[in-house]
């Protein structure tokens, strides 16, 4: 009984963790250019900045704020996956493995705010998940092209 | 690798007919699909020198989980006892080749490691000697028995085992700081396929076989395969093949080579 307890609860850590590292690997692909930032710019999301305050400043996050920022960041993002230069109009198999990462983790950041633990982590991860998400639509934007323009220069140009 | 034979079977009232059994097929025939998905894009990339582990354990598992299990299942049907043996003697067969893939990959993880490998080589032998020898004298002391908590608790540790040994090359990838994103993906990919079950069965044995614990169990070992198979994929497909840096020892004789010049 000992025995079969121990490995429930060492075998339902580690599919945790292994399942969090196929995440990060994913994660860890590396794009040929910051195709990011003009996504960021046309669409004004402000996760870089809340990454950016939360890896360089010490001062405690303002939660509701970065909560509501991270939120509607990731709806736009989702929907841009979706919707934007994408053929099939749905998600690939290692975004939605994604999606569901972000979802977790975005449960854990309330549960950490509940339970007065450090945000900052979290909040880096899924920063983290949204610049992966925003270099997907922007690689996919700029492989379309309206005349001499690419479409991420298109849209900087209105 | 759950039991479908397990699966908490509807009432005709409850929903469609199709619903169900798209429900407790659905698993099994994305699992068989991305099976042969596999070994088709391994073969059409000529993959089999790098990956021939990899090919032979994917065909294994496509003939015994596809193949010989489909066959049994439609020649006897699900309540038969020739399917609960075959199902259950043909998982250990699994898990024990799922031990020998393991090995393997210990070995492309200590390519530059040969010390390393000398020593692994000695300890993952006795491993499998121990393991095959207390299953095989398990299994034949309990045969008359099988369906009783035994083969659970067996399954349960012979996956647990498999699950230690991938977490201990996980830990040795890390501290050898191998640069073989590849092998990274497929160890984590086999860790998801022992982590599943092993809670699983472990959870199962705990609540005596009560219908949620089965229920789950049949379903978990699935979509488990599914999401090791995912993870494979994408290390197939889309992982660059990064050559692994070389080994700690190599490193450490380069700099002893520069160091006396500068000196």
């Amino acid at each position: 009984m000992f025995l079969a307890s121990l490995i429930l609860i060492i075998s339902t850590g580690l599919f945790f963790f292994y399942f969090q590292v196929a995440c990060q690997k994913i994660l860890r692909r590396r794009f040929e250019q910051e195709y990011f930032r003009a996504i960021v710019n046309a669409n004004r999301l402000e996760f870089p900045a809340v990454r950016q305050a939360a890896e360089e400043l010490e001062a405690p996050v303002d939660y509701a704020r970065v909560r509501m920022t991270l939120k509607c960041d990731y709806l736009a993002l989702t929907y841009l996956l979706k919707n934007a230069a994408n053929v099939n109009q749905r998600y690939s198999r290692e975004e939605r493995l994604l999606i569901l990462y972000f979802r977790a983790l975005f449960f854990s950041l309330v549960v950490r705010h509940s339970l007065k633990l450090r945000e900052t982590p979290a909040i880096v991860r899924l920063t983290v998940i949204l610049q992966y998400f925003a270099n997907v639509v922007g690689q996919r934007v700029s492989m379309v092209r309206f005349g001499s323009l690419t479409a991420s220069d298109y849209l900087l140009s209105l | 690798m759950g039991d479908p034979g397990e699966v908490k079977r509807f009432s005709p009232d409850s929903g469609s007919l199709m619903l169900q059994k798209l429900v407790t097929y659905g698993p099994y025939v994305a699992s068989t699909f991305l099976q042969v998905a596999l070994v088709f894009t391994i073969l059409h990339r000529r993959l089999w020198k790098r990956l021939g582990d990899v090919l032979l354990y994917v065909t294994a598992l496509l003939l015994i989980d596809g193949a010989a299990r489909s066959f049994v299942l439609h020649e006897y049907g699900f309540s038969s006892n020739e399917y609960a043996y075959t199902f259950w003697l043909t998982d250990v067969l699994l898990a024990l080749a799922s031990f020998l893939l393991v090995c393997s990959l210990f070995r492309r993880a200590c390519r530059n490691e040969e010390k390393m490998w000398r020593f692994l080589r000695l300890f993952l032998a006795l491993v499998l000697i121990l393991v095959l020898g207390i299953s095989s004298s398990s299994l034949i002391h309990n045969y008359e028995n099988l369906f009783s908590y035994f083969i659970v608790e067996f399954q349960q540790n012979l996956y647990f085992t498999c699950l230690v040994l991938n977490t201990m090359l996980y830990i040795l990838m890390q501290q050898t700081q191998n640069a073989d994103e590849e092998l990274g993906l497929l160890v984590t990919g086999m860790g998801i396929q022992f982590a599943g079950p092993a809670a699983s069965l472990a959870l199962a044995y705990l609540t005596r076989g009560q219908e949620f614990s089965r229920s789950l169990a049949a379903y978990l070992g699935p979509l488990c395969t599914i999401g090791m198979l995912l993870t494979w994929f994408y290390a197939v497909t889309r992982m660059p093949q990064v050559s692994s840096v070389p080994a700690r020892d190599e490193r450490v004789k380069a700099l002893e080579a520069v160091a006396p010049r500068n000196a």
